[in-house]
């Protein structure tokens, strides 16, 4: 489900595979804006396919970003994991590029579950996983790997994460579906 | 594979959420709340630096609610605090006395730094007998651990993979250095405190600093080690400063014993060694010189 992202020929950063081409629609993946400066970035999906995508989309203050891009074959998109809720303690991987390394994972916990108030859905994921610059914008996965958030920055030794249950929002709301 | 991995994550969590019913936050200081763990029914464990004041102390239980606490004692020395909390139907931690930890076991550092219980997992770094912290409070056995502190830290309790309480976890004995003080030793602090509201320590009142007598003097006065103490501090009406020490002493013998370290010195205290003479050997003035030196109680001031 990971992609590397490369802006300028330089890799910056990792994306989430959330739709890889399956029943003719166009690929789509999304990373943190941050990642992604420009409009234009290169993608590499696991199976060393890569494919030019334009910035479709991009929020600044979610620090969120979708690619799109023309899927050489279609490749299975990321399982969203939309319950049970995650509890502290529970494993999770981040996997993502550091240093321009393939496939990169760490395994760490879940460090907190804010309580969602007022029915509030909280706003991030902290885990306690060691990440590097690299996993940014890459899954934070479950230990069936599934995904549970997308990797944005390190608060001291804790990883924050954007909850899949609001990029899954973000993009129905600001990505346009591409209908084939 | 996946469930090799799927059933570690349950248990993990399994872990926590029973051993997080018994941690509470405790709200005795500005901004963050720390962390304390309900030890035995109606007490609860917590660490002296985390608590600033001695009234007005709330602890948030793991249901959300907002309870009162008594401060029932602290220990600079150990770093550990007492608190009662009336009433209240939370879980007592289950604790794990033996075995003791091993280097690279799996364990759990918990905090409820809030409402919500948080957690960072790591293994135990480094496991050795007895140490003293430098307040001179014997720790049953070190425990170092390799993991990330966070808020809440403090007070928590590091738990192992079934849940069990393998101590209380302080960042301010080692110099931030995350160590676990056993449960032997909370369970020594926690009767103690509960019985007298504080740890009877014996002190001097002196600092010194390894010196190495010169080989001359040493053989002059038929010495037995090269390495003594010199007496470079002396609180002022201190036991050491009333009973005649004065600065620039160099400390030989303490209680019958050689002393070469300042843990030497500490041996010789402890909590019994209260206004009980000790005999003592100096180098003064390049003679050899008897005192007797009678360690007083340390106050228990925060400062101490």
């Amino acid at each position: 489900m990971t992609a590397q992202v490369r802006t300028r020929g330089a890799a910056t950063g990792a994306g989430v595979l959330w739709n890889g081409g399956e029943s003719g629609a166009r690929g789509l993946v999304i990373t943190n804006a941050h990642v992604v400066r420009g409009d234009r970035a290169t993608i590499e999906l696991s199976d060393g396919a890569v494919a030019r995508a334009r910035v479709v989309a991009r929020d600044r203050k979610r620090d969120l970003a979708a690619l799109e891009f023309e899927p050489g074959r279609a490749m299975a998109a990321t399982v969203v994991r939309d319950s049970p809720p995650l509890r502290v303690g529970e494993l999770v991987i981040a996997i993502g590029h550091p240093g321009g390394l393939v496939g990169a994972a760490t395994l760490g916990i879940v460090q907190a579950t804010e309580s969602a108030r007022e029915g509030r859905a909280p706003r991030w994921i902290r885990a306690d996983v060691r990440l590097a610059p690299g996993f940014s914008g890459g899954p934070l996965a479950d230990a069936t790997g599934r995904l549970v958030g997308v990797n944005t920055m390190m608060q001291g030794n804790l990883a924050l994460a954007v909850p899949a249950a609001a990029v899954e929002a973000w993009v129905r709301r600001s990505h346009a579906p591409v209908a084939p | 594979m996946s469930t090799v991995l799927q059933s570690l994550s349950t248990e993990l969590a399994d872990a926590v959420e029973s051993a997080g019913r018994a941690v509470v936050a405790i709200h005795a200081r500005r901004r963050i709340p720390a962390s304390g763990v309900h030890w035995r029914p109606g007490v609860v464990v917590a660490t002296n630096h985390t608590i600033s004041r001695d009234e007005n102390i709330t602890a948030t239980l793991p249901d959300g609610t907002t309870a009162p606490a008594t401060l029932a004692g602290r220990d600079p020395g150990t770093d550990l605090a007492v608190l009662k909390l009336a009433g209240q139907k939370v879980s007592t931690a289950s604790l794990r006395l033996d075995p003791s930890p091993k280097v690279g076991e799996l364990v759990i550092a918990l905090g409820r730094p809030g409402p919500s219980l948080t957690a960072s997992w790591g293994v135990v770094s480094r496991v050795d007998g007895p140490w003293r912290t430098w307040q001179g409070a014997e720790i049953d056995s070190l425990l170092r651990l390799d993991l990330a502190i966070y808020d809440g830290f403090s007070g928590g309790p590091l738990i192992d993979g079934a849940g069990r309480v393998l101590g209380i976890n302080t960042s301010a004995l080692a110099r931030g250095v995350p160590v676990t003080i056993p449960v032997a030793t909370v369970e020594r602090i926690v009767g103690e405190l509960l019985e007298h509201g504080a740890i009877r320590r014996a002190y001097l009142g002196i600092g010194t600093q390894q010196v190495r007598v010169p080989e001359s003097l040493a053989r002059k006065l038929e010495l037995k080690g090269d390495v003594a103490l010199l007496v470079v501090s002396l609180e002022p009406g201190g036991p050491a400063d009333r009973d005649g020490l004065l600065l620039g002493d160099v400390l030989l013998e303490l209680g019958g014993a050689a002393v070469s370290d300042a843990a030497d010195v500490l041996a010789k205290l402890g909590g019994e060694g209260v206004g009980k003479p000790l005999a003592a050997r100096v180098i003064r003035g390049g003679q050899v010189k008897m005192l007797q030196l009678t360690p007083g109680e340390r106050p228990t001031s925060r400062a101490a």
